[in-house]
Formats: structure tokens, C-alpha cells, sequence
């Protein structure tokens, strides 16, 4: 027979042992308990080996001085102007400063900048850095730097080419002043480079600010709190972040993006956990110390925890929209579009993503989000309201051909995988054809850019999710661009929309500014370049031993520290 | 011998000519465009057109393979589309956690899987035979994150003996990579252990009806003796495929256990580098894996010289 001796201090090994095997070999010994195992150097190196599992077992696995994070994606590049991707945006913002930042009022205070002078006629801004800033190669930072991590970010980013259009110049006027001359009034100007969101106008040594930004940044040299360490950097894996010696926080308390930035943690690992559940228990252990999204099926898995919080970021707001293609039939007519609108209503998608948490997630038809300045409720109608027979007429009216509305059923992203399958049943009530087609998302990402028809790789509608920072403003709102063929995905067109997002961007009047913003949500949705589907409030899980964390739609993480016990 | 050995090393070149092409073709004809991934949501269309060029994607399938062939016989595999780190960099990170979780797991496999088959074999049709049968058919047919899941909530969450998950590496301690891959090679042992028992109770049984077991038996040897010493290494050959077949496939085949234990092995790079399409380090690795799977191969077939006497001539 066999018996298996257990012994729990040294946790596994003296596994198995044989009695009735014959008779004893040598190589067998028996001890007190009648448990027998290997004698001789195999039993001594097994207990060696079995004490070092023991002793490595007995701490816990936590280390205080580290702040360990778990975001949506994996940090595989370290240039946020080669690419939108918010998970690389988020660690940007550890590596790199920025000239301007917003803070918790949403409005723009000097970062790096220790001062900006405006002329009267508002065409000349003259900008001055501040003492003491470093480079984590040890070189000081110049407004030369700045001049060229400008232009570079003005190449790419939409807010930034459309203030690089109205430049004059730009220039180092010496080490620490830098003046951009605009050819007309801009308003924008000081907004555009404090923006807080995609592309962020980080600052990076000239040398690596030439480089094309189309060809990524490799060298992750930036003049922000924390410092990558790139030896240890495993993409896919780890990104182990250390504390810049040479950083000088400004004086003012942390708001936002903006105010004096503490690094409180002498090391930060941003995790790449690919399984939520790992995740999740990881936190309740205290392996990791913050992730940045728990779905809402998993916050049962929170109660009664006293390790871990999981709460609404509400800030981070989210959203769901069905973007419209306007070159491909059936939705290059405008009245299929509003029958598209009639078609859905918000609910089911929410329910569908969030089930019944309904504290996750808001009702909302405003173009530039809920619970915000330029909030809205007109032209909502159709956006709010199910009308299945009145999508039918519409499409009776229209002379619907029964088109199919090709759609591509992305099921690796959780959220649009229950998405699209609530999308197909709705549209089918109201009198669509639908050809339904499974796909990743790296699928419908690269066939979202496709003008071609449908049968040629075209498409007619897609999932997405802008965040709450990119959609309250209306100069990165891509929906409100009415671009036509240069816009975003979908190219509707409108000369009105251009018109208005050009007259926005000229004034400072907020009266104004909120007059165009209700015009532009007004046409918006009498254009449909998307379906608003709700907007959500994911949860983010946090470790219940920090404190100081900033509530922000990017998450920071300087000011935060472990709460003494 | 050294003839043979080159002999095998030899064949293995039209092979990985074969793989190269084919993996090539299998990985750019399918559909997903990584310029258009690396640019994310808010890219221009000259963005992507001016990140397309520079990975040399505007070119024909055939030019992008003559590039990709001729940097890797010279053994340059190109760099990450995303974190321009140089592929041969990316599998090295990754191939000391892969190596550790299959050594570690094979450990536990052996240890655990060959006396129990031996000892189900040696007690075929009985109770003892069918307990460990059918714990081998449940350890076969429990999907590993099942068990996973079951492992982490009772060893990690409550009884907090090892880490939820990580990988630390050796130059932390053998002891702390040991308790960190504790768990993964566990719930990996549970299915490889099913499968090697039941191989080894099958060639074991086969053993014990031969007539030198029975001379062996009437000269009054011990069954221990005779089942350790004399059945099981004659009954070795099956055994060791096995167990050969069964590192190749953790060497990059067990995603699943990566994931949910968080082991930055290869697997993961090579599933994290399909979703993204970074075709550099999909062909990389591929070429990798037919490497090792040719080695492996090899040095099972060398292995059964020491089982089988007739293979030595």
C-alpha cells in the first residue's frame, strides 16, 4: 500500500513511500510515524531543498516599498507620441513631464512652465521652464528640448496639427525661454499643450524629439518623477519603474495633472496580469496594490474584503458607441441613419455590460458626456427613445432594399462581445438585415480603417469606446470634426460641424463656447456619426493601506503612499 | 554516433526551411493590419502609411520574407514592432520562467506519475489499479484553469503558503522561484502525471508478461527489486517519448497556466504577439519552437540507446 506522508511544516516534499514493496532496500529508511522515505544524499538534498521552499515561503509577498499596478493593457512602447493607447499614455506620465497640465478644476496650470506671458493682441506666448528641471540621462532640460517634443507632437496629434496650422513660429529664444508666435488668435494654444489625454505633449531630450514620430521613441528618457528601468523591463511581463533623485516637485499640492508631484514609492511595477480573476485575488492578497478596471461581474468578489476596495472611478468615465459608416449603403442615407438610432436604445447595452449594477453606468444622449459644461439634451429624441415602428416607417420611407448591415461580432473584449450580440437581435426587430461575422479586435481595427464597399473589406458599423476626457471637449471629441474623408472612422461629413469647431476654438467666452457645443450636438445627431450607447463608470480596485491616490481620468501616481499602520 | 547526431542535425534544415515559410504565409495572410494597431484610435491615415513603411509592410509578401530570411540566418530575427526590443531579447527574457515551470513540472510528473503507473500495473484490475486509473482520467479531463482556480483559492488566497502569481526569477533564490511555480506545476503535474501513469502502467504491464520476469520471480527475487531494476527499464522507451512529448509541450504550450498564475513564459509572448500581430516576434518564436522541438526529438531518441541495447548498435 501507499501512504503518503504529509509534513506541514516543509509543506510537500517527502511525498511517497512503498511499504509491502518487497523487501527493505537500503535506499528506503523508516521513521517514527512508519512513513518511509528515501535515505542517503537523495533524502538530504529533498529536506535542503524542502527547508529553502519553507523559509522563501514564510514572509509575506507583499513589499511595502514597492507600489505594484495592474492596468487594461501591457506598457510595450515607451513613446506616447507614436501611439494613442491610454495604457501607454498612464505610463507615460511617470516618465515624462509636461510644459502645462490641467488640474482638478479642469483647467490649465503651469507644470514645467514656471510662467507664460500673452501678448495683447494674443498671437505671441512666451514661455519660461523652471529651475532645477533634469533629464534622467542627467542632462538639463532646454527650451530647445521643448521646441522640438512640441513640434514632433504637433505632427500627430489632432489638436496639436490644427495649433501647428495656425503657427507662425516656434522657437528657443535661449536655454530657458521658448515663444510660439500664432499667425492668428488661437484660443486653444495653452489648452492644446496642457491636454491631458492622447497624444500627451510630453517633453523628451531634441535628440530623440527629431525622430520621425512615426518610428517610436526607444529610449525612454524623460525628465518626470520616475525613472524606467530598461534592463529589467519585460514587455508583456513587468515594467519596474524607480524614483528620479534628480526630479524637483513644484511647491503647489498635487491637483490632477497639475500641482507638485511626489514620489512617494522608491520603485513601481506596473504588472501585466493577463487573467482579471489572477488580478483580483492578487489585490486581496496585497500582491498588487491597484488595478485599473474590475469588470462588474467580479465585484461580488470584494465584499466583505477588508484588503481591497473596488469603487466606481467616476472621473474615468467610459462609453459605449456604435460608430456609422456614411460610405457604405445602407447607411449612406441619412434617413436609414435616424432609423438606425430608433432602432436601439441604451439599456439592454448597459444591462448587457454591467448587469445590474446600475450605479456603473448613466442614460445619457449628450454628446459631450453627462454631468459636464457642455452637457445637453437637445436633438436627443431619437438617441433616447425605441421606436420600432417608427424605424420601420422610416425605413419603408427610405425604400430599404434590405441591405444587410454587415456586422463584425468582435468576442475577445468582453464588453462589446455581450454588445453585439444585444445589437443583432434589435436591429433584426426593427426591420434591418444583418450579416453577423466573428472577428478579434485586431481584425475589426485594421477593417475599420477600409473605405472600400463591404464585399471588398469595407464595413458598416462598429463598437467603441471614447473616454471621458477626449469627449467633453469639443476641439478631440472626433465625432463633432464632421471632417468628411480626413476625419475619424466612419467620415461623416459636415461643413457646419467644421465651421462651428473652427469658431469654438477661436474664442474664450464660455457663453460662447457652450452656445456652439449645444449647436454641435444639435447637428451631431442629425448626422448620426455614431450611436451613444451609455456611458459607464468603470470600477477600479484599490488596496485599502494607500492613501493620497488622485482621483483623475488618468490615473497618477505620485502623491500616493502607504498608510502607516 | 557523432554521425548520426549530425545526420539528424542535417535533416533538420529543409524542416525549418519548410516552418519559416509556412509561418510566414500563415502569419501575414491573416487579416489584421499592425501598423494600423501601433498607431491606436486616433491615428491619421499617413500615420499609419508612414509606420507601414518603416516595417516595411507597402512591400510584397515575397520581398518581406527575402528581408526576414536573410536577417535570420545571420541570427538577427528583427526587433518588436512595439517595443523595438530585439526579438532574441524577448525570448531569452522569457526563456528561463518557461524552462524552470517545465523542469519543475516534469520533476513532480515523474515522481509522481511512474510509480503510480508501475504500481497499477504490478496491481492491474485490482482496486488499487482503478483508484489510480480513474484519478488519472480525472487529472486528464479537469481543464487545468479549473484546477488552477481550485489551487490558487485554497493554497494562495486562503491558506496564503504560496503567491496568487508572479515568477521570481533564480537570481532571487532557487527557493523563491521554487514556491513561485509551485502552484502552475501542480496544476500542469495534475494532467502530464495522468498521462504518463497510464503510459507507464500500459508498457509496464506489457513487461511483466514476458518470461524473464517469471525466471526472475521463480529465482525468488523481490517484486520490488524486480519491478525498479529489471520491468521498468526495459518498459522505459514509451515512457520516455512521453515524457519527451510532454516538455516539448510545455516549452510554449501551456498559455493557459501562464496566464492565470501570471508566468511571463513564451507562451504568453507568442499568443500576446498574435493578438498584436507583431509578425517579427511570431516568426521568431515559431522558428525557436521548431528548434527546440528538433532538439528535444533528438535527444529522446538518443535517450533510448540507454533503454534499449538493440538501438546502440
Amino acid at each position: 500500500m501507499i501512504i503518503v506522508c504529509f509534513h506541514v511544516k516543509y509543506v510537500t516534499l517527502r511525498v511517497l513511500s512503498i511499504r509491502n514493496f518487497g523487501e527493505k532496500s537500503d535506499l528506503f529508511v523508516e521513521d517514527a510515524k512508519g512513513c518511509v522515505f528515501w535515505e542517503d544524499k537523495l533524502k538530504k538534498s529533498a529536506l535542503l531543498l524542502t527547508a529553502a521552499l519553507a523559509t522563501a515561503a514564510a514572509p509575506a509577498f507583499a513589499d511595502d516599498s514597492v507600489l505594484r499596478l495592474r492596468m487594461n493593457g501591457d506598457i510595450n512602447s515607451v513613446d506616447p507620441i507614436s501611439t494613442t493607447n491610454y495604457t501607454i499614455r498612464n505610463a507615460s506620465y511617470l516618465i515624462y513631464d509636461v510644459l502645462f497640465a490641467l488640474d482638478e478644476n479642469f483647467e490649465v496650470q503651469p507644470q514645467m512652465a514656471e510662467s507664460v506671458e500673452v501678448s495683447e493682441d494674443d498671437l505671441v506666448y512666451t514661455i519660461t521652464l523652471r529651475d532645477g528641471l533634469t533629464f534622467h540621462d542627467g542632462s538639463p532640460v532646454t527650451a530647445e528640448d521643448a521646441v522640438a517634443s512640441l513640434t514632433r507632437w504637433g505632427k500627430v496629434d489632432g489638436l496639436g496639427k490644427i495649433m501647428f496650422s495656425k503657427m507662425e513660429s516656434i522657437a528657443a529664444t535661449d536655454d530657458k525661454t521658448l515663444v510660439i508666435t500664432m499667425a492668428e488668435p488661437w484660443a486653444q494654444v495653452l489648452p492644446a499643450i496642457g491636454k491631458i489625454s492622447s497624444n500627451i505633449p510630453v517633453i523628451m531630450p531634441k535628440r530623440l524629439a527629431e525622430q520621425d514620430p512615426g518610428d517610436p521613441v526607444i529610449e525612454p528618457i524623460g525628465s518626470g518623477p520616475f525613472r524606467l528601468l530598461v534592463d529589467e523591463w519585460v514587455p508583456g511581463s513587468i515594467a519596474p519603474y524607480e524614483k528620479f533623485e534628480g526630479y524637483v516637485p513644484r511647491d503647489e499640492p498635487a491637483s490632477m495633472a497639475a500641482g507638485g508631484k511626489l514620489a512617494n514609492f522608491d520603485r513601481i511595477e506596473i504588472v501585466n496580469i493577463p487573467d482579471t480573476s489572477t488580478a483580483i485575488d492578487a489585490l486581496l492578497t496585497g500582491e498588487i496594490d491597484w488595478m485599473e478596471e474590475v469588470p462588474a461581474d467580479m465585484l461580488p468578489l470584494f465584499e466583505g474584503q477588508d484588503e481591497a476596495v473596488a469603487e466606481p472611478a467616476l472621473q474615468s468615465g467610459n462609453s459605449l458607441q456604435l460608430v456609422v459608416n456614411h460610405l457604405n449603403p445602407p447607411f449612406d442615407d441619412p434617413k436609414i441613419r435616424h432609423a438606425l438610432q430608433l432602432a436601439l436604445e441604451q439599456e439592454p447595452f448597459m444591462q448587457s455590460m454591467n448587469g445590474d449594477n446600475t450605479e456603473l453606468y448613466e442614460i445619457c444622449g449628450a454628446v459631450f458626456f453627462c454631468n459636464t459644461p457642455f452637457e445637453s439634451d437637445v436633438n436627443t429624441d431619437r438617441v433616447l427613445t425605441r421606436d420600432v415602428e417608427a424605424a420601420k416607417a422610416l425605413l419603408e420611407e427610405a425604400g430599404y432594399d434590405g441591405t444587410p448591415v454587415h456586422i463584425m461580432h468582435v468576442t475577445d473584449i468582453a464588453g462589446q462581445d455581450a454588445a453585439y450580440s444585444v445589437l443583432k437581435p434589435m436591429l433584426e426587430e426593427a426591420g434591418f438585415v444583418v450579416d453577423e461575422q466573428i472577428a478579434d479586435w485586431a481584425t475589426v481595427s485594421t477593417r475599420r480603417a477600409s473605405k472600400e464597399p463591404v464585399a471588398d473589406g469595407g464595413w458598416n458599423v462598429f463598437f467603441t469606446g471614447w473616454g471621458y476626457v477626449d469627449q467633453i471637449n469639443p476641439m478631440t471629441n472626433v465625432y463633432v470634426a464632421g471632417a468628411c474623408e480626413d476625419g475619424w472612422f466612419g467620415w461623416a461629413c459636415s461643413e457646419e460641424l467644421q465651421e462651428l469647431r473652427e469658431r469654438f476654438a477661436a474664442t474664450n467666452d464660455p457663453e460662447e463656447q457652450k452656445a456652439l457645443a449645444i449647436r454641435m450636438q444639435e447637428i451631431t445627431h442629425d448626422l448620426v456619426p455614431y450611436v451613444p450607447l451609455g456611458q459607464v463608470y468603470p470600477s477600479q480596485g484599490l488596496s485599502t493601506d494607500l492613501e493620497g491616490y488622485i482621483e483623475s481620468p488618468v490615473p497618477f501616481f505620485w502623491n500616493v503612499s502607504r498608510a502607516e499602520n | 554516433m557523432p554521425a548520426y547526431i549530425l545526420g539528424r542535425l542535417a535533416a533538420a534544415i529543409p524542416t525549418l526551411l519548410l516552418v519559416s515559410v509556412f509561418i510566414f504565409l500563415l502569419v501575414h495572410l491573416a487579416p489584421g493590419d499592425p501598423a494600423l494597431l501601433i498607431a491606436g484610435d486616433n491615428a491619421s491615415p499617413a500615420q499609419v502609411d508612414q509606420i507601414r513603411e518603416r516595417l516595411h509592410l507597402d512591400q510584397s509578401l515575397p520581398a518581406q520574407f527575402v528581408i526576414w530570411f536573410s536577417n535570420a540566418i545571420q541570427l538577427d530575427l528583427g526587433a518588436s514592432v512595439y517595443s523595438g526590443k530585439p526579438v532574441t531579447v524577448l525570448i531569452a527574457q522569457r526563456i528561463e520562467p518557461t524552462f524552470m515551470l517545465a523542469a519543475y513540472t516534469m520533476v513532480l510528473t515523474v515522481l509522481v506519475a511512474i510509480p503510480l503507473g508501475t504500481i497499477a500495473a504490478w496491481r492491474a484490475n485490482g482496486l488499487v489499479d482503478r483508484t489510480i486509473m480513474a484519478f488519472s482520467v480525472a487529472g486528464f479531463s479537469v481543464p487545468v484553469f479549473v484546477t488552477s482556480y481550485l489551487l490558487v483559492y485554497l493554497f494562495a488566497v486562503k491558506l496564503r503558503w504560496f503567491p496568487v502569481q508572479g515568477y521570481k526569477p533564480l537570481s532571487d533564490g532557487i527557493g523563491a522561484t521554487l514556491v513561485s511555480l509551485t502552484l502552475p506545476s501542480i496544476a500542469l503535474m495534475l494532467v502530464f502525471a495522468a498521462l504518463i501513469a497510464r503510459v507507464t502502467r500500459a508498457a509496464v504491464l506489457e513487461v511483466l508478461q514476458e518470461n524473464f520476469v517469471r525466471t526472475l520471480k521463480a529465482k525468488g527475487m523481490s517484486t520490488g527489486r524486480i519491478l525498479v531494476l529489471h520491468v521498468l527499464k526495459t518498459a522505459g522507451v514509451p515512457i520516455v517519448t512521453v515524457i519527451g512529448i510532454g516538455f516539448a509541450a510545455l516549452i510554449g504550450g501551456v498559455v493557459v497556466t501562464e496566464s492565470v498564475f501570471n508566468i511571463p513564459g513564451i507562451g504568453r509572448l507568442t499568443v500576446d504577439a498574435i493578438v498584436r500581430r507583431d509578425y517579427p516576434v511570431v516568426q521568431g518564436i515559431i522558428l525557436f519552437f521548431s528548434v527546440t522541438l528538433i532538439l528535444i526529438n533528438l535527444m529522446v531518441d538518443l535517450s533510448y540507446a540507454l533503454f534499449d541495447p538493440r538501438v546502440r548498435g
